[in-house]
Parts: structure tokens; C-alpha cells; sequence
């Protein structure tokens, strides 16, 4: 059987939140997470995934000690979070701020060196990790310059190199491929991949959906502070595979839309607006290759034109879109991996 | 241990008395680092007592017509406030550099606290194990030896330029007397960075407190000067003991507090329970933050 080594026990945050409207101004509460159950299995990847202001960022505040909870409990590799926050920080090591977090007028082995005493690792051994470190994350053609002078990309990976300084069991990453060029994205995922076979607990967030199909053993869609689904990939895209979905990409008008929706055997049409200018609209229907006439039919004329049409395989955005009648990437789009941009000069 | 979850150990961090010595180390380090690649910050910061102490010096010698008057009438206004001296220009630079000590303490753990803020460090730090009191000694090691460096050269160049000697009083006495109020104004640091901490803003009260705390510490004339209210607060603020023991004991005068014995278990006493309290309003602030939005809201 599986151990947990991170347990949320109906935990619940709720801020009070500053209002100013019409000149006027009061506080709002804000149910940032609302009874969360959670159990981390010792040594799996999680998943953590939702939209911006889902409760994610505020869950891991949690589990790392920056927030107090309103109610409920948290466990970290043994120890409770409320009450032993010293030896929960001990614990895990963290990249929460993406490349914020870092002093720019110290090097970056000076940086590590700083944050590994802060974590108490003693000077020989945090001699010993640096040099390591640099090793496995490729950082020797910029380690000993100050972080002012790094592109957005190495800060990235020196963040990432901080949160390993103490060698710790579990592993909280936020988001660490934001502003990473495609290589280093793929580097740096492939030494996560490595890290977990190490040992490594690692609980991992994510807007981009093929990283955590790629990455998770599990993975928790959490939506207005509650977790909406949890399971492996496979076992939620099982779940809502009732249906096909057939993905459309063309400019296709309000009216055309309406129209697709009030054709029996169609359940729900999402639209998407591309960065092509085109739009994309997932069709979600009883059987695809029945309803594909209809389909087509339905979008005919009107100015609506069809560039690609295909039967889509389910993805975890399809997961999230089921469940929440959402889209994930709407929320996200400006996020992503950038353009490939050479690291290390 | 709870037994909620499975435990794998803590990495490569070894928690103890050695690693808690070698956190405040390494952020006294690091800040001296950082300060010293800003090219002349620290020389050109010493220089700034020098012109506080030229402004009310030359002032005084235009208002009294010529410096023997100034020095005449200065010992008839302190004399009769217990304090007698003609030794003005003495009197306020050493008012001026001791300011500087206080306001540099001040300041340094205000903008460092509003800077790791703004830079994310502040985060970075509260999810390391270390204790918020080692790295608070890092830092205020660290302000300590800039703004006693800022003393030392303001007063050797001051000395210089307005041709005083402060080697002619008590030096060693002046010294344990600046030492025995470090404490208390590392309390005050702690009480001023929670209070930045809180109101995520650095200029306006340090802009507040570069006016106030000159004045209430009497840094050009005795604080018996104020009506007595005001003169109760400025007498139970600690820098005004500091900067009144260290002229009692450069210009032989004496004290505003009484015999030194009075005032050395006055600045115990201040060093013991300002620290203290400072710490506590803190922690006490920083348990409030982490209850609404967290330190990495700036």
C-alpha cells in the first residue's frame, strides 16, 4: 500500500479581502480554499492543476508555512505543519516565485551557498552540492556572475538549483517552466523525471497540460478552492470518455455557434479563440463519426469557414472543461513556454 | 513525530547551534557583499553627520556674531539646563553621528525588509528552517558595523574640519556607553522593520522618522529644552539616553539621567527590554501577516 507523506485534512482558508468601489471601501471575505482533502503518496509526482486564482498558490502557502490556514489540518513527511513548521520547511525544497527569490547582486554561487545555509546544510557539504548542482543543471558558464546579468532562463534554473540546495525529500514546484526556453523546459522536466526515480516526492504545478501528462503519476484539478478531480491521467480521462469530442478550427460566427448548440445529439460546444486569429470550437456529441454530417451541416455558410476538422483525443483540459464547464487555457493562454532562446550565454 | 505521514528525513540540513551561528554568518556576509558592490555607498553615507553638524554650527556662529559668543552663549543656555559646555561644535557632532548610528540601524532593516519584499527574498527566506532571530543578527550585525563605520569616519573628518578634539573626554567610557545602547536600538530595528513589514511601504515612514527621531533624541541641545511631556518622551527613548551618556562622557559634563551609575542601569535596563519587546511585536506582526495575505504580497 501507499504511504502518504503530505496529508491535507479539511483544510480551508478564507482571507479578508480589502474592496474599493465608488469610493467606497470594505472588506470581502474570500473563500480561497474550501475543505480540501488530499493525501501525497511517498515518492509519485502530483499534479496539481487549475485555472489563476483556483486556490493552488494558496494551498501550497499552506503546506509550506507562508499562510495560516483558517481551519483544518496539514501534514509534510511526518510532521504537522501548524505545529512543527520549522521541521516542515526542513522537509521540501521549494520554487514558488519562479525567478523572484534570488539576490541579483550576488553570484549565483554565492546565491546557493546563502540559501543552503539557511537551510542548514554545513559548509563542506554545501561546498560538495553547489559543485553537483552546477554539474547537473548545466550552470558553469554563468554561475560565477552576478544574477543581474542572467537572462530570464538562467534565473529559472538557478530558482530550480535553489530548491534542491538541501537535497530534500519532497519537492514543491510552482510553475518552474514559465520563461524557460523549449530546451530548458524539457531539461529541466527530464531531470525532474530523474529526481523522482531518486525518491523524490514532487508536487508539481502546472497551467500547461501536456507537461502534466507528461510528468504526474496523479493529478488534482482544484476550482474554486475545492479539489474537483483526483486520480491518475488515465483514470480521469476514462471518466469523461462517454462522450467524443470532434475539434474544429476555422472563424465560425456567433450565430453558427448558437446553431451547433440547438442541434440534437450535440452536448456542449466550447470556443476558443486562437492566437492565429482563428478559432477552435471542441463539439462535444453522443458519437462522433454519426453525428460528423450534422456537424458539418450545422457550420455551413453564414461566413463560417472550416479549416481543420479532426476527432480529438481526450486530454486533461478535457477533464477540466467537463467538470467545471471551463476552459483552462482561457485563463492561462499568456502563459507558456517561450521561444527557443539559447541558455548559458 | 506525528504518525499522519510517512517520514524520509530531512535532506542535508543539520539544525543546531553551529548551523544556527553559520545562518546569521552567512547574511552578515552576504549583506556586506552586497553593499560593497555598490561602489562608494558606505564612504559617501559618513559623510552626511559632517553636513547635519555644519548646518546648526555655522548657524550658530552667524546668529551669536562670532564664535566666542556662540560658544558663550551655548554654555549659558546648557548651564542652566545642568549640562554646562562650550563645546558646541562637539556637542552636536557628536549629536549628528550618534543620529546617524540610530537612523542607519533604522533604515538599514526598514529597506532591507521593504527590498526582500519587493525582490521575493522575503518569501524565499521565511520557507528556509532557519530561525527569523539568527537571520535578524545577521542583519543587524550588519547594520552595526555600517553605521559604526559611518560613526568613525564622521567623526575623524568632522573632527578634522571643525577642529575638535573628541580625544580630550572619556573615550573609553563613550565606547562601552555606544556599545550598551547597540541593544536597545536592534529592539527599536525589530519594531520599525514589522512595522514595514506590515504597511508593505519603506519612504514615508523613514521620511517620518528622519525628522523625528533628531528631535526627540536632542541631537543639537539638551532635551530639557521641551516642556515636560515632551521631555518625558524624549528622555524614556532610548537613543536619548545613548547620545546623553556618550556626551556626558566626551565633553565631562553631566548627565540629563543623574550619577553614571543611574545611568548605566538605565541603559541595562534598555538594553534587556527594548530588544525583547521589539522581538515580540515581530513575531507578533509577522503572525498576523501570515494570516491574511502572506509575506509575499508587496
Amino acid at each position: 500500500m501507499q504511504e502518504p507523506i503530505i496529508r491535507v485534512d479539511h483544510l480551508s482558508k478564507t482571507y479578508l479581502s480589502k474592496e474599493r468601489k465608488k469610493g467606497q471601501r470594505g472588506k470581502k471575505k474570500v473563500h480561497a480554499l474550501d475543505d480540501v482533502n488530499l493525501a501525497i503518496h511517498d515518492g509519485e509526482i502530483f499534479g496539481l492543476l487549475g485555472p489563476n486564482g483556483a486556490g493552488k498558490t494558496t494551498l501550497i502557502k499552506c503546506l509550506t508555512t507562508l499562510l495560516l490556514p483558517s481551519s483544518g489540518d496539514a501534514w509534510i513527511n511526518g510532521y504537522d505543519v501548524l505545529r512543527q513548521e520549522d521541521m516542515v520547511r526542513a522537509s521540501i525544497g521549494c520554487m514558488l516565485m519562479g525567478d523572484r527569490g534570488l539576490y541579483w547582486k550576488l553570484t549565483g554561487r554565492e546565491n546557493l551557498d546563502y540559501f543552503g545555509a539557511l537551510y542548514h546544510v554545513p559548509r563542506e557539504v554545501r561546498r560538495t552540492r553547489i559543485d553537483d548542482l552546477v554539474t547537473l543543471l548545466k550552470l558553469s558558464d554563468f554561475m560565477d556572475r552576478t544574477v543581474e546579468t542572467y537572462s530570464a532562463g538562467q534565473r529559472m534554473i538557478l530558482a530550480f538549483a535553489k530548491a534542491l540546495i538541501n537535497d530534500a525529500p519532497i519537492l514543491i514546484l510552482d510553475e518552474p517552466t514559465v520563461t524557460m526556453d523549449v530546451p530548458t523546459a524539457r531539461e529541466l522536466r527530464h531531470i525532474v523525471k530523474e529526481l523522482n526515480r531518486q525518491g523524490k516526492t514532487i508536487l508539481y504545478t502546472t497551467h500547461l497540460m501536456h507537461e502534466a501528462e507528461e510528468l504526474c503519476d496523479r493529478v488534482g484539478i482544484i476550482d474554486h478552492g475545492k479539489i474537483i478531480a483526483l486520480g491518475t491521467t488515465a483514470d480521469l480521462k476514462a471518466s469523461i470518455s462517454t462522450e467524443d469530442i470532434v475539434e474544429l478550427e476555422g472563424i465560425f460566427p456567433e450565430t453558427t455557434v448558437r446553431r451547433m448548440r440547438d442541434v440534437p445529439g450535440i452536448r456542449d460546444v466550447v470556443v476558443t479563440p486562437m492566437d492565429s486569429g482563428l478559432t477552435k470550437l471542441d463539439v462535444a456529441c453522443e458519437n462522433s463519426r454519426m453525428m460528423l454530417p450534422r456537424i458539418i451541416d450545422a457550420v455551413t455558410g453564414n461566413g463560417a469557414s472550416i479549416q481543420v476538422i479532426k476527432p480529438k483525443e481526450v486530454t486533461l483540459e478535457d477533464v477540466f472543461i467537463a467538470k467545471t464547464g471551463r476552459t483552462l487555457s482561457v485563463d492561462t493562454r499568456v502563459l507558456g513556454e517561450k521561444e527557443a532562446r539559447p541558455r548559458g550565454g | 513525530m506525528a504518525d499522519e505521514t510517512v517520514g524520509r528525513g530531512i535532506g542535508l540540513g543539520r539544525p543546531g547551534w553551529r548551523a544556527s551561528a553559520g545562518v546569521a554568518w552567512t547574511v552578515f556576509v552576504a549583506r556586506l557583499k552586497i553593499i560593497s558592490r555598490y561602489k562608494g555607498a558606505i564612504l559617501l553615507e559618513s559623510f552626511l553627520p559632517v553636513f547635519f553638524a555644519a548646518l546648526p554650527i555655522l548657524l550658530g556662529t552667524a546668529v551669536a556674531g562670532n564664535e566666542q559668543n556662540a560658544a558663550n552663549n551655548f554654555f549659558q543656555n546648557t548651564s542652566s539646563m545642568g549640562q554646562g559646555t562650550s563645546q558646541y561644535r562637539l556637542y552636536m557632532l557628536l549629536g549628528s553621528s550618534t543620529f546617524m548610528v540610530v537612523s542607519l540601524m533604522l533604515w538599514l532593516i526598514g529597506y532591507w525588509i521593504r527590498r526582500e519584499q519587493e525582490t521575493g527574498t522575503l518569501e524565499a527566506i521565511y520557507l528556509a528552517p532557519a530561525k527569523r532571530l539568527h537571520i535578524l543578527a545577521g542583519v543587524t550585525s550588519y547594520s552595526l558595523v555600517r553605521s559604526l563605520t559611518a560613526f568613525i569616519v564622521a567623526m575623524t573628518i568632522g573632527s578634522l574640519l571643525f577642529g575638535v578634539n573628541p580625544l580630550d573626554g572619556n573615550l573609553i567610557a563613550a565606547i562601552g556607553y555606544l556599545i550598551l545602547g547597540i541593544p536597545a536600538l536592534w529592539g527599536l530595528s525589530f519594531i520599525f522593520g514589522a512595522m514595514i513589514m506590515r504597511v508593505k511601504e519603506a519612504n514615508s515612514v523613514i521620511q517620518l522618522i528622519q525628522w523625528v527621531v533628531p528631535f526627540f533624541m536632542g541631537v543639537y541641545f539638551p532635551v530639557t529644552m521641551f516642556p515636560p511631556l515632551m521631555r518625558f518622551i524624549a528622555m524614556t527613548f532610548p537613543p536619548t539616553l545613548m547620545n546623553d551618556a556618550m556626551r556626558s562622557a566626551l565633553l565631562n559634563i553631566s548627565s540629563l539621567y543623574g550619577p553614571g551609575y543611574v545611568v548605566i542601569g538605565l541603559m541595562f535596563m534598555a538594553a534587556w527590554i527594548t530588544p525583547l519587546l521589539g522581538y515580540e511585536f515581530f513575531g507578533l506582526m509577522e503572525r498576523r501577516i501570515r494570516r491574511n495575505a502572506g509575506v509575499g504580497q508587496y
